[in-house]
């Protein structure tokens, strides 16, 4: 194992950051704010999800859990996002870190403390033949092996990512939610129900959250702090890949997916627990060359 | 003329006002809330009650709940009721010094009884300056090898550490794991664990120990708790040759990585550090776990009998695990310190944990025991449940390691390794 293996590990932990990276740039670049609660969606999403595939089978379940978190998104935002809608970024930040706060707690008094699983069956695929080519101790192709819930994350967010793209170019809402994102006044002026796409964003912003945390959640555990672990990387994958930006997001979570996966595999053994903190290292390293991030300008050009 | 709707209001106000007053003032008067010299003996406990290590904490609050019960019933120390106050730190340091502060400075406990080493490390000066012992069941760090106790010296308060465990130290029981994966013919060894200070404490006391007996560690790979996969860091432990690997992680990341483990094929000998035997575990990873082995504080205490019986008998329903019995131990001893210092202050109760546990005196297996015993002007010498409970100078304890495997889906004693066997891993003066 070597190289190969480690890049699909970073693929796959890029996929499930991309699905949920989505749904956060198109709430900064549409409504036009930093929602520190979305981690709380993807809890939202994971506990729907684990709970309902109790009753369904997983793919019915998954649904039932972008349904919920797709709900609870559009209801959070219109109590505590819209009312103050109007004061600029900064309360709406400061508003978001509370409402996170607040969530991660009722969660945590409403489902309990334990972390509850998935009931799913691991199958492993294991592909062998690429030739070992050691470099010192590292191996570098090798063997490698995929999981079921490997193909799973992966075919759902490509199915996302497709989905997406025909839902910006292909309808009118989401040609409306880019030309929202582009110039908002202009929108309306053209005539653009700008508060119904508002509500879109929020709803697809909840979908997408669900349906991430139902990914995590059958590859580890649903806890309380499954979106909030999630979180950070979620950020940092929106504002490498141009926050407001859906397919630079896509791109900056599979860079920040792949980061994750080959230092953990290839740096030195004293640097292997703060993985996470090299993924920033290359945010803060792309943006010293790109300060819009990957495709910051592109969207804006477009 | 006054209505006499205000008349009622003002009689109203100032019956309030005198009946609070009197209340309060009798409050004082018979020293509720605090420690003082009559009333309930307020003792503090921070719990695991949220966060990562959670599961941990139903068989420790049951057990405390039943020993305070049982000294309750038996007069109290002092001939006065304890009180026990918990409250929740999640296993936080940030939380774990609010907690300690409110209920030092709120409740006015007399005695903590509990703080995890990820707690007790970081405010370790802190608690110092609090003057307050902690007598913890939990931190099996070797942080506190030398730091805690009276030294030996149980007049003197100026030399004292205030930290008391009535735990076995990680440098005992991760010595346990060494000693029986040398025995089992693992020479090479991988070690994988958490970046919080009790998961690196155990592979660190289990690294000295396997090492210093001629083991080798083949790789050491640390990870960042939390995460969604921890895939890459065992394809990265696994890129060495080695016959077994250790693991230490909070539970629900254990799970994630044991799955991942057993999804990639790895093999190898999984040896658990000692919060992992748990049946969640083994009921979420399946089949390949099995044969896995974990070394975790093992039950010693000449009197673990008369605590089963009377956890039983409590109807409790949290499953005894490690830290369990040495909760029991904790508060049994904690009160007879009170009851031995004649007064119930924390200065009373940290000069007197070592007297009545080192001996020499009547051994005594129960509150009740050694209440009669010192009340008939003998000394007394506390044997515990999980262990004799007979406190070093730096407030530590001696015991044996249980192993637990596990076979056909759940985890089963199958080895004692005695305390005797392992004081050679235990330096004469340096625990």
């Amino acid at each position: 194992m070597g190289l190969v293996q480690n890049v699909v590990f970073g693929l796959v932990q890029g996929s499930y950051i991309a699905i949920a990276a989505i749904g956060f740039t198109m709430i900064y670049g549409i409504v036009n704010m930093i929602n520190f609660a979305y981690g709380e969606y993807l809890t939202i999403g994971a506990f729907v999800g684990v709970i309902a595939a109790g009753l369904f089978p997983l793919p019915v379940a998954a649904l039932v859990a972008m349904v919920g978190a797709g709900v609870a998104s559009i209801v959070l935002a219109k109590l505590f996002f819209t009312p103050i809608n109007e004061t600029g970024p900064v309360p709406m930040l400061l508003t978001s870190i509370g409402l996170g706060l607040v969530l991660r707690n009722v969660i945590r008094l409403t489902a309990g403390r334990s972390a509850r699983y998935y009931d799913t069956q691991t199958t492993t695929y294991e592909f062998t033949g690429i030739p070992d080519v050691p470099v010192g101790s590292v191996d570098l192709f090798g063997n490698f092996f995929v999981t079921s819930e490997h193909l799973v994350v992966v075919a759902c967010a490509v199915a996302v990512f497709a989905i997406l793209h025909t839902l910006l170019t292909r309808t009118d809402v989401g040609i409306a939610m880019r030309a929202m994102s582009d110039d908002e006044d202009l929108a309306r002026v053209r005539g653009i129900d700008t508060q119904m796409i508002r509500n879109s964003v929020w709803i697809l912003a909840g979908v997408l959250a669900g349906l991430a945390g139902v990914l995590i959640g059958i590859q580890t555990n649903v806890s309380v702090t499954t979106g909030f672990s999630q979180i950070l990387q979620i950020l940092a994958a929106a504002i490498l890949g141009g926050a407001g930006s859906p397919y630079g997001a896509i791109a900056g979570s599979y860079i920040i997916g792949l980061v994750l996966a080959l230092s953990t595999a290839f740096l030195p053994p004293s640097m292997t627990g703060i993985s996470s903190a090299i993924a920033f290292l290359v945010l803060v390293g792309v943006l010293l060359v790109k300060p819009s991030g990957i495709a910051g300008q592109e969207v804006r050009e477009a | 003329m006054v209505s006499d709707g205000t008349n009622g209001l003002d009689r109203r106000t100032f019956l309030k006002i005198t009946g609070g007053g009197g209340l309060a003032a009798t409050a004082g008067c018979i020293g509720l809330g605090g420690g003082g010299s009559g009333g309930d003996i307020v003792i503090g406990q921070p719990a695991a009650q949220t966060g990562q290590w959670d599961f941990l904490q139903p068989g420790v609050t049951a057990a405390t709940d039943v020993a305070i019960q049982h000294i309750n019933d038996a007069g109290g120390p002092l001939d006065r009721e304890i009180d026990l106050q918990r409250r929740d730190t999640a296993v936080n340091p940030n939380e774990a010094r609010t907690v300690v502060t409110q209920l030092i400075e709120n409740d006015d406990a007399v005695a903590l009884l509990g703080l995890f080493s990820s707690e007790i490390n970081p405010l370790f000066e802190f608690l110092q300056e609090q003057e307050t012992p902690v007598v913890t069941p939990w931190p099996g760090s070797n942080f506190l090898d030398t730091r805690g106790g009276d030294k030996g010296t149980p007049d003197d308060l100026s030399d004292d550490g205030w930290v008391w465990r009535t735990v076995i130290s990680d440098t005992v029981h991760t010595a346990g794991a060494a000693l029986r994966a040398l025995d089992q013919d693992h020479e090479t060894v991988g070690v994988i664990n958490g970046n919080t200070e009790g998961a690196r404490s155990w592979a660190d006391g289990f690294i000295n120990a396997y090492e210093s007996n001629g083991g080798t560690i083949a790789e050491r790979v640390e990870v960042s708790q939390g995460a969604a996969s921890y895939q890459s860091a065992l394809d990265r432990l696994f890129g060495n040759d080695f016959s077994a690997f250790a693991v230490s992680l909070p539970l629900e990341d254990a799970i994630t990585m044991m799955s991942d483990w057993a999804d990639g094929n790895y093999g190898s000998q999984p040896i658990l550090s000692d919060p992992l035997a748990q049946q969640d575990l083994v009921d979420q990873v399946g089949d390949p776990l099995n044969g896995a082995w974990a070394a975790s504080p093992g039950e010693s205490g000449p009197n673990y009998d008369a605590f089963e019986s009377a956890y039983n008998d409590a109807g409790k329903e949290a499953t005894i695990n490690a830290w369990t019995p040495p909760a029991w131990d904790a508060t049994m001893v904690t009160a007879l310190a009170i009851e031995r210092a004649g007064e119930a202050t924390a200065e009373a109760v940290e000069q007197n944990l070592g007297p009545v546990s080192r001996g020499p005196g009547t051994e005594v297996a129960t509150f009740q025991e050694g209440k009669e015993a010192l009340n008939n002007g003998d000394e007394i010498n506390y044997q515990g449940a999980a262990t004799d409970v007979t406190f070093t100078d730096f407030g530590n304890v001696v015991g044996s390691v249980v192993i637990n495997q596990v076979q056909d889906g759940e985890f089963t004693q199958v080895e004692t390794i005695s305390a005797e066997e392992l004081r050679q891993f235990v330096p004469e003066g340096e625990y």
